[in-house]
């Protein structure tokens, strides 16, 4: 058997996870974890079983659990992109002289062998004022976080704050999304305040390392996508986005962008023709000293089959909006499912990268194996945070 | 311990399609101590005297006051030996047939050195090619030396079969170090500026015997100060990328090019001998295959290295770019350098054609050199240009040639040609 908090292989009949600590024992079948029940409910005999998150606290967490995801590995010094050569201490390659990226310029996240993201400054950026900050627990499926923030470019030191803003972001989301009292009400409740705790700190963050006298103040978007077992939870505010791509099947954009085309989009207008108008790109929420409504929309999915979790950037979906565009680039890139993660990362930021790359890419991806392909994803149930976006 | 910083000055855009990088780096070096006590080896010092019958009594007598004033600058533990030139090379001090051909400097040696120096008796022809070669042989003599150097003063043109001289000059290069002075006016610069060149030293005329002593104790004050024995310019440049040349400009002008020795493939080291706490600037030309706009790449590390360790670093950099504005912009320190590294070159020139009698091109690159000083602000130059040329125009460039010219006017600006001016670093 395996440990429901982490992943990791545990004694069977022992009570607590030597990994993590959590509590194996007198695992609670009903009750609290209403939720997850019914999304193992609603899988088709043979689906994996769905985790389950007993050290889940029945609030917004105010200790840190034994559960708590841990930080992705340091990334190592990378061989040259051009040569493949060595790289020096002072970033230059050995052999061909070329700059290697700084690590803001250019960094890649892979918590765990399923999950992996890259930020990339883009070949027609002088800066990348994207951020990202992954987390997940090394068995496959078992948990993840995945958050991304574009710093406004118009903005002062926005590259600085989006970076501080996910990072903080993920502090929140470490531990296991909160069970509530026992009702869907009150877990959706739960959760709701999870993610606007964890917007409220990223916004925090952004605005400490604002100068006060800035006169155009650092702001960015922010989009997350947590998956615990089959179930996908997602928060946005701006225009960063997350999607659901599953293997068979039509893939779904999970947020609604708060821009000025998603408002057109709304009212009629097509896609194609609101995300090509000059306004296209402004937002109408964003995190950030100026941040009129730092309160995420939040919604869930219960996953049903095997495919990716993507969150990003405009810089990505700029150049395939549509579900189905990003989806294409997606499933060309992870031909073979059990493609490494990080390879279709640097596939989907390289595609980005040719189409023009004239904005900050960010790519970050979970791999979700559910062991079975169903058609269509199933909405969450009723009442729960899930389904149709839900205004906080 | 000696600490040396590095620090780079260029324009680093260059226009879509160039591929030549210019870049001044300037290495400052601190807290060197003195030689032959930063524990890495002793110091030694020859001082070579030239005994030729050329030698007047006034110069002789200059000389020997001189050598015994650098005896007193030598600090006190200090490997030394005094060798009298003529058409042989004799062993002054100590007077040993065999065995070390050096001893260590205390009260008793520096008395007894400067005893065998007043016994000097001008005799005989130069043959500078075996003084050259016995300073070698003393050296090696004594194993724990490692930082060597030599200060010879010669007054007359060497008299040996052609070669003979560059052959002894191969053999030093590379294993001591040596400052030359000429006295009077009947010993050749070209000649002892390719010894001291090779050698890594420095060349200078002494025109009157009463300079002799102050040059001398200068000359030697200078070497004790250089505790740091020996140092490497170390450049590496990218795959693909030719060195169009490697100079020090300041303080003096030294082509360093084709004095390579290749560290791998992409790395060479060029000699820099001993530092004192001092600063030197090195030009370095670099061609580097074009890149597209936008894109920034290292054209060359360029590191102060003693012996394996790199102890200090500038990076010479290549960025393009369609900005007209940055890429035809020259960087003030190139461009400076540029000038004295000219004036050096057309000063050589102006004096070998004016020596040769082409009186027309004497006048061509005589005028340039004041046009250069000029502008580079080089007053010592200027200066002593004014004393060789008349000057119509210093703007232009248009000067005449001054009918009677002291010979040792002309000889000091010879010497002098190679010594550079700073401007005040911009940060």
């Amino acid at each position: 058997m395996t440990c429901p908090s982490c992943g990791t292989a545990v004694r069977d009949g022992a009570r607590f996870c030597e990994a993590c600590g959590a509590a194996l024992a007198e695992v609670p079948v009903s009750g609290v974890d209403v939720d997850a029940v019914d999304a193992a409910a609603t899988a088709p005999a043979g689906a994996v079983t769905t985790p389950r998150f007993d050290d889940a606290p029945i609030s917004a967490p105010t200790r840190k659990p034994l559960s708590a995801l841990p930080d992705p590995p340091a990334p190592g010094r990378r061989p040259c992109a051009e040569c493949g050569g060595e790289v020096g201490p002072d970033r230059y390659c050995l052999a061909c002289g070329t700059k290697a990226p700084s690590e803001r310029d250019h960094f890649r996240e892979q918590p765990a062998s399923w999950v992996a993201g890259v930020c990339d400054k883009a070949i027609r950026k002088s800066r990348n004022e994207d951020a990202m900050a992954l987390l997940a627990g090394p068995e496959p499926g078992s948990r993840a976080v995945l958050v991304v923030m574009d710093g406004v470019s118009n903005s002062i030191d926005s590259d600085v704050a989006s970076l501080a803003g996910a990072r903080a972001a993920r502090e929140v989301l470490r531990m296991p999304l909160p069970a509530g009292m026992g009702t869907a009400e009150s877990r959706s409740a739960a959760v709701q305040k999870v993610f606007t705790d964890a917007a409220a700190a990223a916004n925090t963050a952004i605005i400490a390392v604002t100068d006060p006298d800035s006169p155009n103040p650092a702001s960015a978007t922010f989009t997350t996508v947590v998956l615990e077992g089959s179930r996908a939870y997602w928060a946005n505010i701006g225009d960063s986005r997350s999607y659901w791509i599953p293997d068979a099947g039509d893939a779904v954009q999970l947020t609604t962008d708060d821009s000025v085309a998603q408002a057109q989009i709304a009212t009629g207008v097509a896609r194609e023709v609101a995300e090509a108008g000059p306004q296209a790109h402004a937002i109408t929420k964003w995190l950030g000293r100026d941040s009129e409504d730092p309160t995420p929309t939040v919604g869930a999915l219960d996953l049903t089959g095997s495919g990716w979790l993507l969150a990003c950037s405009d810089g990505l979906w700029n150049y395939a909006s549509t579900p189905d565009a990003i989806a294409a680039q997606v499933r060309a890139a992870a031909a073979d499912p059990a493609a490494d993660p990080m390879a279709v990362a640097l596939a989907l930021v390289a595609f980005a990268n040719d189409a023009g790359g004239h904005d900050n890419i960010t790519a970050a991806l979970a791999r979700v194996d559910l062991g079975h392909n169903d058609q269509t994803p199933t909405p969450a149930p009723a009442g729960t945070p899930g389904g149709e976006p839900t205004d906080g | 311990m000696a600490e040396f910083t590095a620090a780079v000055y260029q324009n680093e855009f260059l226009p879509d399609g160039g591929t030549d990088v210019n870049a001044i780096v300037t290495i400052s070096c601190a807290g060197a101590g003195t030689a032959g006590q930063a524990g890495s080896g002793a110091a030694g010092e020859i001082i070579i005297v030239d005994t030729s019958g050329s030698m007047g009594p006034s110069t002789m007598a200059a000389a020997k006051e001189a050598a015994q004033a650098a005896l007193a600058e030598i600090v006190d533990g200090t490997w030394f030996a005094v060798i009298a030139g003529a058409d042989r090379a004799m062993l002054a001090y100590p007077q040993v047939s065999s065995g070390p051909g050096m001893v260590q400097m205390d009260a008793g040696t520096r008395a007894a050195a400067s005893e065998a120096i007043g016994r000097f008796v001008g005799s005989g022809g130069t043959a500078i090619s075996t003084w050259l070669d016995l300073a070698g042989q003393l050296f090696s003599s004594v194993s724990q030396v490692t930082q060597r150097h030599v200060l010879l003063l010669t007054d007359g043109e060497n008299r040996e079969r052609p070669g003979r001289l560059d052959e002894a000059i191969n053999r030093a290069t590379g294993y001591y170090q040596a400052d030359c002075r000429g006295a009077g006016t009947d010993w050749q610069v070209a000649e002892i500026r390719r010894i001291a060149q090779a050698l890594l030293g420095t060349v200078d005329i002494i025109p009157s015997p009463a300079l002799m002593k102050e040059q001398f104790q200068e000359i030697m004050r200078k070497a004790m100060s250089r505790g740091v024995a020996d140092a490497s310019l170390r450049v590496w440049t990218p795959q693909g990328a030719e060195i169009l040349f490697v100079r020090q400009v300041s303080p003096t002008v030294e082509d360093l090019t084709i004095r390579r020795t290749a560290v791998n493939p992409l790395t060479g080291d060029y000699p820099t001998g001993a530092w004192s706490d001092e600063s030197r600037d090195y030009h370095v030309g670099i061609r580097v295959p074009a890149k597209a706009v936008g894109q920034e790449q290292l054209a060359a590390r360029v590191q102060l290295a003693l012996g394996d360790d790199v102890v200090t670093q500038a990076l010479v950099k290549a960025t393009w770019s369609n900005n007209s504005e940055l890429t035809t912009r020259i960087d003030q320190q190139v461009a400076h350098y540029t000038g004295q590294t000219e004036l050096a070159q057309v000063i050589q020139d102006g004096l070998a054609a004016k020596a040769a009698g082409d009186e027309a091109t004497a006048t061509t690159k005589l005028g340039r050199a004041v046009q250069l000083a000029a502008e580079t602000g080089n007053d010592e130059a200027t200066s002593k240009l004014r004393k060789v040329v008349e000057v119509d125009n210093e703007e232009t460039g248009t000067v005449r040639l001054k009918r009677a010219v002291d010979k040792a006017d002309e000889m000091a600006l010879d010497t002098a040609s190679t010594k550079t001016t700073r401007i005040r670093k911009e940060s």
